[in-house]
């Protein structure tokens, strides 16, 4: 069949040789015709369809970054030659995942599978291996809780393996969920806790994943589990250790809104319940044991052993499912909202802390107080619960994110979260006056359009734009803005403002992603191996992401996404047969393949 | 009251510089920054809004782009990159066009070709004219005194006729911006005692800037433009009322050119500060420079260089090398002074104390049509 391919991007793209693929395209069997039109270029279908008669092609392959965005114009073509328009055919290099290494091979078998009118995917499948029982998970946030649960009661063994003293990861931080308000403890709580008991989980938590080796189906990993030096088995959580530790440091759970010791459980249902010691901040430990040890001293268990050294576990896994969830961006680097500047200017995460009924002020909204630091003798801002409820309170969207200064994409939970932040100030302070600025409400999930009507509903100003400023005038608060549909600048004092952070990848995850051989996409999120067909797994084999980690989104679609994972894991794992790297199959493979699937 | 789109208007409005005007996703960000917008001028967010839905006849009317002095924040902080402060800058060239009665400035703001050729036309015009007219009545070899080869009183003639002409040509186009701004129906409509109230204003913002000053605690421009137009003015009146005096000599006049020397370090050292900071990209307001912003300040500093070459030249004792250099310097202060002063970026010298006087007197109408007056001054607070 008469081909000819048309190289059409609508994108400049500096990593892809174009002109090497178009070489290697003009000597495939059949193509007469290869031309590079460039970038966005002006077709006309009549001067095609000359072309086409011309050359007598009897099949079309627009190769390009977006094929489909110029499809209908040589379908025109096609037609108007008199030829076949079903025989256009797509060479989508962002489909096929031409973006990744090594990018011009697989550009290459790309257009020779749309020249031998082959589906990329039939062609590309790898070689099947054995595939090892044991999963591993890394992160135990609400994605890696569900895939473990999910997994492990289909009675196949998991390691979950979780960097901080408990899992839970940031649904653990909150009180209630959007749109459904639901108590978000009581949908995680029960979770954790059968991630304790369940006889085909082993849980590392203070333990990270240092080495990954081996192939599809058959891992080497090395887990690096840090000295907790409080024994978990032992520990009853009786908090005598902490009552007595001199250190006190931001508590990390908390968001930093209130301190912890030394020695500390991260919040009281923390999984496992045990204490552990931070090493960074304990005196014994930085002291290399010449200071302190109260905390073994006071221990009724004797169950602290400041002298334990670091443990290292090797195992051998199947399938590895990452699920490392997400980090706030620093709100510092956001000058214009005076956050580290304005003591009650607050990220979205402290602000689910101080509203949590097992927050510093139990829950109660309130605006900071200047307190005398004993130790330091400063005065300092903090939360009390005997502080002064806020009277104004503005809710400031899109803070770092659409935006081309920070990042360019979009959070997608912060819209859906503001809005809980404000049903959340109305419920406790009903004579309060709540703002939110916005510039696109997106809510988009189910019940999510009603949550937002009944949050305006219930009295909060919804203000279409962006704040552009937090400043301070006479002691005061002074948010400016501009509110677009009433056509106004506005201007007024608030007692406390919310910043609805932009979310980034989970600190680490570079590591990770080199550790792994894994692709991240441009803003650093874990690539998918295929956005639309495939959302879960990976260029590599036996490697799945589910979560916040490969994208954001929110906790259902977390944990259907984490769902999803472990229906892949036990489709692996029950075929006996996992899958290869779509990478390791070679371009001459690829080839031999499309071709033998043509002649059938 | 139908109203007219010209959806064309952002493409064309890209010939005067703005080219990121669609990326605008109208966050507000930009109005709520910019230190010049108030309760009646929100901007420069309305004029993007304005041009993306081709709004012509509004953004005609529009005083914004000259209320807006270029000090950049809002172009910093756009999440979208979309440039707010150029295309205020640009709408600024475009409504300069728009003023100009005889479409000369439209036709050199959309095609550098045409300007180039008026400009070098006019220089050899005048190079020539005036090598004639010193060939004809007067000596090479002599400067200044009797047989000079440009006698004082025949250059001080020609000064004031073609001050005139410009003088007239930009008050024309002033009145035709005042026609836009007031003219339509629907308009507010000053009295007598409004346009008369404001009156001072137009001094004194041609003489101080002052609204520049509130942009300087961020770039210090306005003092080095503070400069120039002094320095500037102080040549002005030098050449309009003492040039015998200035050209005499080889001796030095001190009472005299004392001034001069001063007007002319704070006109070299200004210009050449703007066209490096454009060079260099130093601040937000050079990021991007349209072939116009580069004209007038290469016009500005090569006029300024030849007046001195001239003099000096002059003081020396080479007479014939100062009248050559004469010339070549009146070849480029008669076009720099045609093309710029009622056609291209140096109007603003009138156009921007204008705006500020009829955006007060447009307040007042505003305010004095409005039944309820209070309610237009107290929006900045909601609920
Ligand atoms: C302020 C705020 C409010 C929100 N409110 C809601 C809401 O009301 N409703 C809703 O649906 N969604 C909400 N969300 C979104 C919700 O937080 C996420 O959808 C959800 O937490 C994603 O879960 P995850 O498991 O993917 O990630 P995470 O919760 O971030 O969990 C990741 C876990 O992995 C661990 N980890 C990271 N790196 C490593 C590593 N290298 N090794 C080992 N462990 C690692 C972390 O310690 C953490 O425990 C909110 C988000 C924010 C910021
Ligand atoms: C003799 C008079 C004047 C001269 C020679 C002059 C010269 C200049 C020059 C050379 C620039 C460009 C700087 C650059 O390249 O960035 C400029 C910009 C500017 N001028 Fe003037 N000016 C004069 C009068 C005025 C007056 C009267 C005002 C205000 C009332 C004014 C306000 C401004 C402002 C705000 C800018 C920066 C923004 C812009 O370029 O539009 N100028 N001027
Ligand atoms: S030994 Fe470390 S953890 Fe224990 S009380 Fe002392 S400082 Fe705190
Ligand atoms: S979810 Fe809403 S607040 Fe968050 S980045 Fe997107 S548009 Fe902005
Ligand atoms: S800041 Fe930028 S995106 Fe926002 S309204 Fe202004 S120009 Fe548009
Ligand atoms: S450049 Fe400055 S003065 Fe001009 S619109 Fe932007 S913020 Fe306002």
């Amino acid at each position: 069949m008469r081909s000819g391919i048309f190289f059409c991007q609508v994108e400049e793209n500096n990593r892809l040789n174009i002109n090497a693929v178009a070489k290697y395209a003009a000597n495939l069997p059949s193509v007469e015709v290869v031309r590079e039109m460039g970038i966005h270029p002006r077709l006309d279908a009549k001067d095609l369809a000359k072309q086409i008669q011309a050359d007598n092609l009897q099949r079309i392959v627009i190769a390009g970054d977006m094929p489909g965005y110029f499809k209908p114009v040589f379908a025109k073509a096609m037609a108007l030659a008199g030829h076949d328009p079903l025989e256009v055919r797509l060479a989508s290099f962002r489909e096929h995942g031409a973006s990744a290494a090594p990018t011009l091979e697989r550009a290459k078998a790309i257009v020779a599978c749309a020249v031998f009118g082959v589906p990329f995917a039939l062609a590309v499948m790898p070689a099947e291996t054995t595939v090892h029982q044991t999963t591993l998970i890394i992160g135990g946030g609400i994605a890696g809780i569900q895939a473990a649960l999910e997994i492990a009661d289909a009675g196949k063994p998991v390691c979950l393996v979780e960097r901080f003293g408990t899992i839970g990861g940031h649904m653990a931080m909150f009180d209630k969920t959007f749109p459904t308000l639901d108590c978000a403890a009581c949908i995680l709580t029960p979770k954790m806790v059968s991630i304790l008991q369940h006889e085909m989980i082993r849980l590392l938590t203070n333990s990270e994943v240092i080495a990954v080796s081996g192939s599809p189906g058959s891992y080497r990993v090395q887990i690096k589990c840090r000295a907790r030096l409080v024994d978990v088995e032992a520990c009853v959580a009786c908090n005598m250790c902490s009552e007595i530790c001199p250190v006190e440091v931001p508590s990390e759970f908390d968001a930093g809104i209130a301190r912890r010791k030394a020695i500390y459980i991260p919040f009281p249902q923390a999984v496992p319940n045990a204490y552990l010691v931070d090493r960074e901040h304990c005196l014994y430990v930085q002291s290399a044991g010449k200071k302190c040890g109260a905390c073994a001293k006071k221990c009724p268990k004797e169950c602290i052993n400041l002298d334990q050294k670091d443990d290292f576990i090797e195992m051998e896994v199947g399938n590895i499912i990452i699920a490392t969830g997400y980090d706030v961006l620093s709100a510092e680097d956001i000058k214009q909202y005076g956050y580290g500047m304005f003591p009650n200017v607050l990220t979205a995460l402290e602000f689910e802390r101080l509203t949590n009924a097992s927050g510093p002020t139990g829950g109660k909204i309130v605006t900071k107080s200047l307190r005398l630091n004993k130790r330091s003798k400063k005065e300092e801002w903090v939360f009390d619960p005997h502080g002064e409820a806020p009277k104004n309170v503005a809710i400031i969207h899109c803070v770092g994110s659409r935006d081309q200064n920070f990042n360019s994409y979009c959070s997608r939970v912060c819209c859906m979260y503001s809005l809980k932040f404000a049903h959340l100030v109305k419920e406790k302070l009903p004579d309060a006056n709540c703002y939110e600025f916005y510039i696109d409400m997106r809510a988009f999930g189910k019940g999510y359009e009603e949550f937002f009507e009944r949050i305006r509903q219930e009295g909060t100003f919804v203000i279409r734009g962006r704040s552009a400023t937090v400043s301070q005038e006479n002691e005061k608060m002074v948010v400016t803005g501009e509110d677009i549909i009433r056509d106004k600048l506005i201007q007024f004092p608030v007692d406390m403002v919310l910043l609805a952070v932009g979310l980034i990848p989970a600190r680490g995850t570079e590591e990770l992603s080199r550790m792994l051989g894994l692709t991240r996409d441009e803003d650093g999120w874990f690539s998918e191996l295929d956005y639309n067909g495939n959302p879960t797994d990976t260029e590599r084999g036996c490697v799945f992401v589910a979560g916040m980690c490969q994208s954001p989104k929110d906790i259902p679609d977390a944990v259907a996404q984490a769902s999803a994972v472990a229906a892949g894991v036990l489709r692996s794992i029950s075929s006996g047969r996992g899958i290869g790297h779509r990478g390791s199959v070679t371009l001459s493979d690829i080839e031999a393949r499309a071709k033998s699937l043509q002649a059938k | 009251m139908a109203i007219r789109v010209n959806p064309k208007i952002i493409d064309d409005l890209a010939v005067y510089g703005a080219e990121d005007v669609q990326l605008c996703y109208h966050c507000g960000n930009c109005s709520a920054v910019c230190p010049h917008a108030d309760e009646f001028n929100v901007f420069p967010r309305k004029p993007m809004r304005n041009l993306q839905m081709g709004l012509e006849k509004k953004l005609e009317r529009s005083l914004e782009p000259w209320l807006c002095y270029y000090c950049g924040q809002c172009s910093e902080q756009c999440p979208r990159g979309a440039e707010p402060g150029e295309t205020m800058m640009s709408l600024r060239r475009w409504l300069t066009s728009r003023y100009d009665v005889t479409g000369l400035s439209r036709l050199f703001y959309r095609s550098w070709k045409a300007e180039m050729i008026a400009i070098l036309v006019l220089a050899l015009l005048t190079g020539v004219a005036f090598f004639l007219f010193g060939m004809l009545r007067g000596d090479i070899h002599v400067y200044s005194g009797p047989g000079a080869f440009l006698p004082s009183s025949a250059v001080h003639l020609f000064d004031w006729s073609m001050a005139g002409v410009l003088a007239a040509l930009l008050f024309v186009n002033s009145l035709h911006m005042w026609r836009l701004v007031f003219g339509s129906k629907d308009g507010p409509k000053p009295n007598l005692f409004m346009y008369l109230k404001h009156l001072p204003q137009l001094p004194w913002h041609f003489l101080t800037q002052n609204r520049f000053r509130t942009c300087q605690e961020r770039n210090g421009l306005w003092l080095i433009h503070l400069l120039l137009v002094a320095s500037y003015l102080t040549m002005l009146v030098l050449i309009m009322f003492f040039l015998p005096t200035m050209q005499s000599g080889p001796e030095i006049r001190w009472t005299v050119h004392t001034f001069g020397y001063a007007a002319s370090i704070g006109l070299i050292g200004a210009t050449i500060f703007m066209l490096h900071g454009r060079l260099k990209k130093t601040r937000t307001q050079f990021q991007h420079s349209h072939k116009s912003d580069w004209l007038f300040l290469i016009m500005l500093v090569y006029v300024a260089l030849t007046g001195v070459l001239q003099h000096i030249a002059h003081r020396a004792g080479f007479p014939v090398a100062a009248n050559l250099v004469y010339i070549m310097h009146m070849m480029g202060v008669v076009p720099m002074l045609v093309l710029e002063v009622p056609f291209s970026k140096w109007s603003h010298l009138a156009y921007r104390p204008l705006a500020m006087y009829l955006a007060a007197v447009q307040r007042d109408a505003l305010l004095g049509r409005s039944s309820q007056g209070g309610e237009i001054l107290a929006p900045r607070r909601i609920a």
